[in-house]
């Protein structure tokens, strides 16, 4: 898909989710405005480029994250050798949409990267997320030894640890987990989803890894969070690899505040935010709310 | 003296043949790299289909023939009709030797038993590798001149030069000048991408066999093509089959003054001179001497060669003595128990055949090594005794074999690593993970980790957990203990290649329970 038809489908999906309920318009007010409490928008849609134009603009747009000029991250999961249908990356679709919003934004660049555990060049193309951000306008690069500094992470567990460059030189983090099952952390979603910003021997971090990820959490704040869950691996994660294991779901959640959506995101695997070890954490040190209860949830079904 | 000539056509057809197979050659290399597609799609391991040294030995050895390496008839039917032109105008070590041995001083070189004598070695050497491959010994990839180049690029030179031009590059993104990096990194993006290996290569023995070709380079300095006149064991064959061929030097004795100058540029130990007894089998067609004769006294022509120009003269004593020599070699080196008792080291990559078979096929050309995305191919050095030096093995620590990857059996020669469909190579056991629980972090020192559990490929996962409520300063808390499920591992590694553990991993991969052996097994 091209750069110009993905602007045609989130314009359907975004004019469609404004023109379905006006009174979305109310609800997309800013964060912790009117209604109180951060705003979370949960779009269901056969159509992950629509949904996620959809779960953008309900929260006012991406003019509301991203400023002209900006330097923009995208951050996928590309960390396996997996194809979309697998669910055990982040769907290209979404990435592409966002890479497509933030540059009609006025963002100057869009960067889309992962250190990946499988090797990287496979995961990338497999994955379907290289070519897809492209098209849509992103720079796509491969993280690489010589392009880590070391800086003080300032958490709780890590302190001075390697960091991709292009993570410390940019104005604007949108983070992009898929929701999939993980064995240790039993889900995974947006926070250990920062991982993939940092290099060294990340294998190490998984001691305490509830705490470790709320320290990336702290250290990185993504302005954005979209959780894709287009595509839910609910077994045999964080890779998979048997359709089976995989429910569509055919939704996009959007939020500033990634407590919350990692909150959200326990639900699909029947679980609460409480649940999650790192989100317990994260809600501790102040990063977010994790009852869903003081969310402003902005719900919308596409078809 | 004689005035400077003017190149003659066919030396110059000769050096842009060189070149353009030379060029090819390194194409072909730099294509034998995943570069995004799960086919190689170029015909990476065509130099080595072409040999027939590779050809009759691996026949010899194993009794079987992968399809391609009948492509070897073509370099026999010309050496048959033409001559040994293959070393003069195609070989890539050969070219590399010319290249190398055009910074000689040029004179006219005294003859010594090294030269009169020495030449015979090669065919020795032949013998005793032919011999020795009859009796399923298969050496010739060693000395094989396609397949060192190939792995001495591979392993050595090739991963020199990309260490130079990664060290390069990121000397110049270090500098932090925006204008440096604007030119520098683009440069760097299209060069690893598209000429030298994406990452920087590391091998065991690396150093060594990048040393031993720079020693094969440097011969060059004792006498021109020093490889190719006297080591050469393809040379030796391509000699003896250009026995009768018709393509002839011819030297009008009368128009010679002897000044002994196509001696003194002679690629070969040919004697093209008056009075120097013609040595066909020697000659590497390079034209040399046809070039620089100021008097035009050196012509080819086609004909039946004179029989006495053809002969090498060799003794039916050290014949003899190359076969037992053969024999000798192959036994003494039998004496390892490599071929009984498997190293649990040595993790073949999938689709390897049974090792006995594996070491009659395998040619030790590296391509697999250099192929292998992960870098965890690397050659051996004694775990499949001296007779299987070089051969490849998976070490787990370095790389591991990547699940959706089926690239080193689609570039192997000798079908030693049979090409698997991509569904047969997820189900190829290659060897056995056992856990370390002296080492593991949860096993031994109840922290959480799960890290190889994650990482496992296979579906469902080959690694499970036990269970346990520890309680720690934190309270309880639920400790996942890994345990390893051998009916689903593959072997593949990759849970050894991401264990947080340093130095010794506490997860780790032997060779038995690989699919490929009846007899490495441990299960029932």
């Amino acid at each position: 898909m091209d750069r110009r038809s993905f602007l045609r489908t989130l314009s359907v999906g975004i004019i469609g989710s404004q023109v379905i309920d006006p009174r979305e318009l109310f609800a997309s007010l800013p964060a912790g405005g009117t209604l109180g409490g951060p705003a979370l928008s949960v779009v269901k849609g056969a159509d992950p480029t629509a949904a996620t134009g959809a779960a953008i603009a309900a929260l006012g747009g991406m003019g509301k994250f991203v400023s002209r000029g900006d330097v923009v991250i995208v951050k996928p999961n590309i960390g396996w050798d997996r194809t979309p249908e697998q669910g055990a990356n982040t769907n290209p679709a979404v990435v592409a949409a966002l890479v497509a919003l933030a540059l009609e934004a006025g963002a100057k660049k869009v960067k889309v990267f992962d250190n990946t555990c499988n090797t990287d060049r496979r995961c990338y193309e497999r994955s379907g997320i290289a070519a897809a951000a492209k098209a849509a306008g992103a720079d796509v690069f491969f993280v690489e030894e010589r392009k880590l500094k070391k800086v003080d992470l300032k958490g709780e567990k890590i302190k001075e640890w390697p960091v991709y460059t292009d993570a410390l030189e940019v104005d604007k983090i949108i983070n992009v987990p898929v929701a999939k099952h993980h064995t240790l952390a039993r889900v995974t979603l947006s926070m250990k989803n920062l991982m993939g910003l940092v290099g060294g021997n990340r294998n190490l971090l998984h001691q305490k890894i509830d705490v470790n990820v709320v320290d990336l959490a702290g250290y990185f704040k993504p302005t954005l969070t979209v959780l894709d869950a287009v595509r839910v691996l609910k077994r045999n994660g964080p890779q998979g690899g048997n359709v089976k294991d995989v429910e569509m779901r055919n939704t996009v959640a959007a939020s500033t505040d990634c407590v919350a959506i990692d909150a959200y995101g326990a639900t699909l695997f029947g679980m609460t935010g409480d649940d999650l070890g790192s989100v317990r954490e994260a809600y501790g040190r102040g990063l977010g709310e994790k009852d869903l209860s003081k969310v402003n949830i902005i719900e919308k079904s596409l078809s | 003296m004689a005035t400077q000539q003017k190149m003659s056509r066919l030396k110059k057809t000769r050096i842009v043949s060189q070149t353009v197979f030379f060029l090819l050659f390194l194409f072909l290399l730099t294509r034998t790299e995943y570069h995004g597609r799960d086919t190689i799609g170029y015909p990476v391991k065509v130099f080595l289909e072409l040999d027939p040294l590779v050809f009759l030995s691996t026949l010899l050895s194993s009794h079987t023939v992968a399809p391609g390496m009948f492509l070897s008839f073509i370099v026999i039917g010309i050496t048959v009709v033409l001559g040994r032109g293959f070393c003069g105008w195609f070989c890539p070590l050969g070219t590399m030797n010319d290249m190398v041995g055009a910074l000689r001083r040029k004179k006219v070189p005294k003859e010594t038993r090294l030269d009169t004598h020495g030449v015979k070695f090669k065919y020795y050497l032949l013998v005793g590798i032919l011999v020795a491959a009859v009796f399923q010994f298969h050496f010739a990839g060693v000395l094989d001149p396609v397949s060192l180049i190939i792995r001495s690029f591979a392993v050595g030179i090739a991963a020199a030069g990309d260490y130079l031009t990664h060290s390069l590059f990121g000397l110049l993104y270090g500098t932090g000048v925006g204008a440096v990096r604007a030119v520098s990194e683009p440069v760097y993006e299209f060069l690893r991408t598209h000429v030298i290996s994406f990452e920087q290569r590391s091998f065991v023995q690396g150093t060594f066999i990048g040393l031993l070709f720079i020693g094969v380079l440097a011969l060059n300095f004792v006498r021109k093509r020093f490889w190719c006149r006297f080591l050469c064991p393809l040379g030796a064959l391509l000699g003896l089959l250009s026995r009768f061929s018709l393509l002839n030097h011819k030297l009008e004795e009368a128009a010679c003054d002897d000044c002994k100058l196509c001696l003194t540029t002679c690629a070969g130990g040919a004697r093209p001179n008056a009075g120097g007894e013609w040595r066909g089998s020697e000659c590497v067609m390079c034209m040399n001497c046809e070039s620089i004769c100021p008097q035009q006294a050196i012509r080819w022509q086609f004909g039946r060669p004179k029989p006495e120009f053809r002969r090498t003269d060799l003794k039916r004593r050290y014949l003899l003595g190359a076969g037992v020599g053969g024999l000798a070699g192959l036994a003494i080196m039998r004496v390892s128990p490599a071929r009984g008792h498997a190293d649990p080291k040595l993790i073949r990559p999938p689709g390897s055949v049974e090792e006995p078979e594996f070491l009659r096929r395998c040619v030790k050309c590296g391509e697999c090594m250099k192929v292998c995305i992960t870098n965890g191919l690397q050659p051996t050095l004694f775990q499949a005794g001296l007779e299987g030096m070089w051969s490849p093995l998976l070490v787990p620590r370095i790389g591991y074999c990547e699940y959706n990857c089926t690239l080193c059996g689609q570039v192997c020669p000798t079908d030693a690593i049979v090409e698997l469909d991509l569904e047969t190579k997820k189900h190829t056991r290659i060897g056995q993970a056992f856990i370390d629980s002296g080492r593991c972090l949860p096993h031994a020192f109840g922290l959480d980790c799960i890290v190889c559990e994650e990482h496992c490929p296979t579906a469902p996962k080959a690694i499970l957990f036990e269970h346990e409520i520890v309680a720690d300063e934190e309270g309880e808390r639920e400790l996942k203990l890994p345990y390893i499920d051998p009916k689903q591992c593959i072997g593949c590694g990759i849970c050894e290649t991401v264990c947080p553990v340093g130095g010794e991993a506490a997860v780790r991969v032997n060779s038995v329970g690989e699919d490929r052996s009846p007899t490495n097994r441990f299960l029932l």
